[in-house]
């Protein structure tokens, strides 16, 4: 009997896009329910629609328009006899106001309760329980402070430098970093006034700023009776402006006793709330070896693949047994990590250009496989990378039984990774792999900044690879203009080829003559 | 047969003589030795089986973009060049000052949030000329090159499509 047999709704919509709607797809389809996929225009033909049994259009392009739309959702949800909503990250997920409504009108919201997200949402309100929790939060202000001459004696008690930070702010975004005293009059008008326009609430609080740390954070997952489990840490400290680009389990950084103290510290944070489903407790870890709060995602992480492959637990299957009312089906004593896995964010950004954003058709799409790699893809050959939502396409997650082998393994994936069209950011993981600092572990979230510069990267092929390169280029283009020749068509007169994508039967046979062999 | 081109990269330029005597391929780059290449094309076509010496390798290829561009990836590194043929490639090198590679254009549609530089001001390679902002975040773009600022089509406040033009600049020579 399948597990959908035992759940109190047998259709489930997936309230979200891209890789993590195919991942979800998936899991549900697995478990044998019903899946619903949504569509803003721009994604018709999307991975995650062809993989439905059902899918419906929701708005125009921008997200606003369409995948932030709540009342829409449920209202789709509902014509479609769906029973539950599975909102992913981002868009919704955590939106306490979109939790309550799927609540009210009688859909299961796969995720906290509400008010546990209102809560978490609020860093300031956040802190003030997990301090009353016993646990360990870095050294700030438990108000916001209203004007300069607060800001100054808060700092001056917690000790410079110190960070401005938005109480409704996220994602690394509504921070400012003082260093002088004199200046923190002008940086708190600054991050006032930006989290005012950013956030709608210009709540600002003052924190201990720790230098160059390490963002550890643990997995967690709560029966939202009171108990709860972790899965072990993730490690995420590469890092461009906030947003993680390589994570990795267990973390190269801790020792037996400190991974026990910060598993035991999120599930406490867990515990507390009585949290239901799964989470990640984020902690920023000091040079000094200080592990401290520093917030709680209320959802399933991007980077929850890396805690799937070295703990063996379905994630998606657990959240789908805690809203279904099974709980926990696990022990803690259960749960062990084995091996080592380490996930790569695939972007349609370009390295050398600072990570410039990319889009544009995917004309070749070969995604590597072999014993112990996993991808989790959202993208197809033959489709558009829209402008209108983050530039994440894939994860590249590998696993290997120690981190030496992982490494290996990763390099062997990226090398066999082929996608044309939008420029993505493969090359720059193949740098990241090779830097002394990401071997031996000691790697912070300054690794970027400190060790990475666009206008020198350059890929690190050898001199008769990137010879290889140069002739396929220049044997290619033979080919092709012979072709045009053959075909005598516009191509090769103005020298302008214009777009193609798949070979024509012209090119492949004129690449046939020119090599002599079919 | 015996055909030269320019390969644009973003490296540099390269230049490739392809030539053919019987059933033999041969390859010479920039100044380097003709080779002798075997060539077997597999993936329906998408890719070319290259022996060169004794390395073999698997490069993957495509064309797209508003001027052809060719894909190449090897090792998942991957590679954009136009190819020209030469005579081709004298014609443009006058006219197109991006042969020059002194242009700042828009990748992708976006806002120019903020424009940094001024014309006749002089700047280094790698060295933020313009912001743009474009998928949920703001974008720095980089002077390719180092050289003086010609002209600034861009205006700030303006949105922008993929391909127009922001930042002109004459390389510096050298």
């Amino acid at each position: 009997m399948t597990v959908a047999g035992r759940l109190p709704f047998d259709k489930v919509l997936v309230a979200n896009r891209g890789e993590i709607a195919v991942r979800l797809i998936r899991g549900l389809r697995e478990l044998g329910l019903h899946t619903v996929a949504v569509y803003s225009e721009v994604d018709r033909a999307a991975a995650h629609v062809l993989l439905a049994h059902e899918a419906y259009p929701i708005g125009p392009a921008p997200a606003a328009e369409s995948y932030l739309r709540g009342e829409r959702l449920i209202e789709v949800a509902r014509s479609a006899g769906a029973g539950a909503i599975h909102p992913g990250y981002g868009f919704l997920s955590e939106n306490a106001g979109f939790a309550r409504a799927c609540e009210a009108a009688g859909l299961v919201f796969i995720g906290p309760r509400p008010d546990t997200i209102e809560l978490m949402g609020n860093k300031l309100a956040a802190r003030r329980r997990m301090r009353a929790s016993g646990v360990p939060v870095i050294p700030g202000t438990d108000e916001a402070v209203r004007d300069a001459a607060a800001a100054g004696r808060a700092a001056a008690e917690i000790g410079y430098p110190v960070l401005l930070k938005a109480a409704a702010g996220g994602g690394g975004k509504g921070m400012r970093v003082v260093r002088d005293p004199a200046d923190i009059a002008a940086a708190l008008r600054q991050t006032m006034g930006e989290a005012k326009s950013a956030f709608g609430d210009d709540a600002v609080f003052v924190e201990r700023y720790v230098e160059d740390p390490k963002h550890i954070e643990v997995q967690v997952l709560g029966d939202g009776e009171g108990r709860a489990l972790h899965l072990f840490e993730r490690e995420c400290s590469v890092q461009r402006r906030h947003q993680k680009l390589i994570e990795e389990s267990p973390s190269p950084s801790l020792t037996p006793a400190l991974r026990a103290e910060i598993c035991a510290a999120a599930v406490r944070t867990a515990e507390s709330v009585a949290y239901r489903g799964a989470g990640t407790v984020e902690f920023v870890l000091s040079p000094a070896g200080e592990f401290f709060f520093l917030e709680m995602n209320t959802r399933l992480q991007v980077e929850h693949p890396v805690t799937e492959m070295v703990t063996g637990i379905d994630l998606v299957r657990a959240q789908l047994d805690v809203a279904g009312g099974r709980g926990l089906r696990l022990r803690q004593d259960e749960i062990a990590q084995r091996g080592w896995a380490i996930e790569f964010r695939i972007c349609a950004e370009n390295p050398r250009r600072n990570f410039a954003p990319s889009v544009g058709e995917i004309t070749a799409l070969m995604e590597p496989a072999g014993p112990g790699v996993r991808v989790d893809s959202g993208i197809a050959e033959g489709c558009r990378v829209p402008i209108h939502y983050d530039p994440l396409l894939a994860k590249l997650i590998v696993w290997g039984e120690d981190r030496p082998r992982a490494l290996a393994r990763a390099r062997r994936a990226l090398e066999e990774y082929i996608l044309h069209g939008p420029i993505h950011n493969i090359p720059f993981h193949l740098w990241a792999i090779d830097q002394p600092s990401f071997r031996d572990g000691s790697y912070t979230t300054r690794f970027i900044e400190a060790c990475f510069d666009p206008a020198t990267f350059a890929p690190p092929l050898a001199p008769d690879d990137q010879e290889a390169l140069l002739a396929a280029g220049a044997l290619f283009e033979a080919a092709r203009r012979m072709a045009g020749t053959l075909a005598g068509g516009p191509e090769y007169v103005t020298g302008a080829p214009g777009r193609e994508c798949a070979p024509s039967n012209w090119r492949r046979a004129a690449l046939r003559r020119m090599t002599g062999r079919d | 047969m015996k055909k030269r081109y320019l390969l644009h990269t973003p490296d540099g330029e390269h230049r490739a003589v392809v030539a053919r005597r019987g059933d033999q391929l041969a390859v010479q780059l920039d100044d380097g030795a003709l080779r002798d290449v075997d060539a077997a094309v597999v993936h329906n076509g998408r890719a070319l089986s290259l022996r060169i010496g004794n390395r073999v390798h698997l490069v993957h290829l495509s064309v797209a973009g508003p001027r052809g561009e060719v894909t190449a990836t090897l090792l998942g590194q991957p590679l954009e060049m136009t190819v020209l043929d030469e005579l081709h490639a004298l014609a443009l090198g006058a006219a197109d000052p991006a042969a020059g590679g002194g242009i700042v254009a828009a990748e992708i549609p976006g806002l120019v949030i903020e424009i940094r530089v001024r014309e006749g001001q002089a700047v280094k390679r790698g060295e933020p000329v313009v912001v743009l902002e474009a998928m949920k975040m703001q974008n720095e773009l980089a002077a390719p090159c180092d050289g003086v600022v010609a002209s600034v089509p861009a205006q700030a406040g303006r949105t922008v499509n993929a391909g127009d033009t922001l930042v002109v600049i004459t390389p510096a020579p050298g």
